[in-house]
């Protein structure tokens, strides 16, 4: 772990680190990348992987809308909206 | 007459029998809850809303299975137009248009939810430490943290404020904190709880469940809150018991299997003296240990790591700053708005796990790795 790998990850969780936490998470990061790492020696040969919690599988349903429209709703409700639109800064110069 | 450390048959009692009404009881409850304020287990109240439901149900008696019976809501379920903060600055002012199932399924048994409780920051912790809203104090001590993630719940049982919370469990934050508050908790299989409108930290793993001061009481509010629900396609359709069925059978016969490889000197004395105890309680009711092995439990723990941090990264990934919660002050454009509002929203633990997530997907690893994991 180097501090270019650590600021694409951070970058890439679009979160800003400090020096301070900066140095502090890429010793973190390091620790646990080591102790994942004896997952290396576990045996699972002829071990099917499991795809899912569960052991049924999903059930499928009719393509129908059962949900009402509730745009104001939820527009009202955000940080920024006007009347059809989440409302960021301008991506289009 | 108090209510506090009242089981919910025995408040069900009451109210059949005019003991106390609706509203007094939920009275009451509010004034347990001022009370005990220093415990910091409530993020958010709903008293005009509860005393509301109270008046009408002595109006309208009802015949409900926990009809009038006080509950506290852990603050990661979604409660229709009652604020819903996950223990985050993120969602400080976040009012959710629309309640989670199991609080629907809950209030339509009757229940009435007093309030929302402090937790760790979006379920990330184990001690209550790391909530936005300060820590939680643990009712048997100011020394003592609650546990977590559930800490709040816990807490505000263990008190005698409620007798039931709803908590969520991913890697023990439902169990951890009902041990170290000494109530009663579980978190039952995967699938039988809708997880539709539960705020998600690692979507494989996280389940709500019970809190409450018995077993019986876990049981009640078992059978409310299952369901098979549409909106959760990871939701179980199979019938669900009657919960409340087998409580009193005897476990005379009983067989109850202890991990060997569990190393018990790794433990505080005293937990040991308390798990002895219980041994030889269970022996003398005629239950019966046995040995079993679970050779891989070694490695459940560094699974953990990898699963829940890479679902965590994923899942919070949604709290952008755009559709709902919070959004950072004057952003130059719109990755800066990204950038800042997730740096100020979040808090240091949940940065971390978010980190740690995004680390497996960056070097590659979960490609390597998954197929070995899910063995």
């Amino acid at each position: 772990m180097d501090k270019k790998t650590v600021s694409t990850i951070a970058y890439l969780s679009r979160l800003s680190l400090n020096e301070e936490n900066g140095e502090k998470i890429t010793q973190d990061l390091e620790n646990i990348i080591k102790f994942v790492d004896q997952l290396e020696n576990a045996n699972t040969q002829n071990i099917e992987p499991l795809a899912s919690p569960l052991e049924k599988t999903a059930k499928t349903r009719n393509d129908e809308v059962t949900a009402k429209n509730r745009k104001e709703t939820f527009l009202e409700r955000s940080p920024k909206s006007n009347d059809d639109y989440f409302l960021v800064p301008r991506v289009v110069e | 007459m108090s209510i506090q450390f009242k089981t919910i048959n025995e408040l069900s009692h009451m109210l059949k029998n005019k003991d106390i009404s609706n509203k007094e009881l939920i009275e009451e409850t509010f004034s347990l809850i001022d009370t005990n304020t220093h415990l910091n287990a409530f993020v958010t109240l709903n008293k005009d809303a509860s005393l509301h439901k109270a008046e009408e149900l002595d109006k309208n008696p009802s015949s409900l299975a926990l009809a009038g019976i006080p509950i506290a809501q852990k603050d990661l379920f979604c409660t229709k137009d009652l604020r819903t903060t996950c223990g985050s600055n993120m969602l400080s002012s976040f009012i959710p248009p629309y309640s989670a199932t199991v609080i629907e399924n809950l209030e339509n048994a009757g229940c009435i939810s007093v309030g929302k409780t402090n937790m760790d920051e979006f379920a990330m912790g184990s001690s209550n430490e790391t909530s936005f809203y300060g820590n939680v104090q643990n009712p048997w001590g100011d020394k003592l943290v609650p546990g977590g993630s559930s800490g709040g719940s816990a807490a505000v049982v263990a008190a005698g404020i409620v007798p039931a919370a709803s908590g969520t469990d991913t890697g023990g934050s439902i169990r951890q904190p009902a041990s170290l508050c000494g109530i009663s908790g579980l978190k039952p299989t995967y699938g039988r709880i809708s997880r539709w409108g539960m705020i998600a930290f690692a979507s494989s793993l996280d389940q709500a469940g019970p809190m409450a001061r018995t077993a019986e009481d876990c049981a009640l509010l078992l059978n409310e809150m299952c369901s098979h629900d549409h909106k959760d396609t990871t939701s179980l359709d199979e019938a669900i018991p009657d919960f409340t069925k087998d409580l009193n059978l005897p476990i005379k016969g009983l067989k109850i299997g202890l991990v060997k490889e569990f190393d018990l000197s790794k433990l505080d004395n005293e937990v040991v003296k308390v798990f002895e105890e219980s041994k030889k309680q269970y022996e003398s009711l005629g239950a019966e240990f046995i040995d079993i092995s679970l050779p891989n439990i070694s490695l459940s723990v560094p699974t953990y790591y990898v699963v829940a941090p890479a679902e965590c990264s994923s899942n919070l990934s949604r709290f952008d700053g755009v559709k709902f919660g919070k959004r950072c002050d004057d952003p130059k454009d719109l990755e800066e708005l990204y950038i800042k509002t997730r740096s100020e929203g979040f808090g240091d633990e949940v940065k971390r796990r978010i980190l740690i997530g995004s680390t497996y997907y960056q070097l590659g690893f979960m490609m390597l790795i998954i197929k070995k994991l899910n063995k």
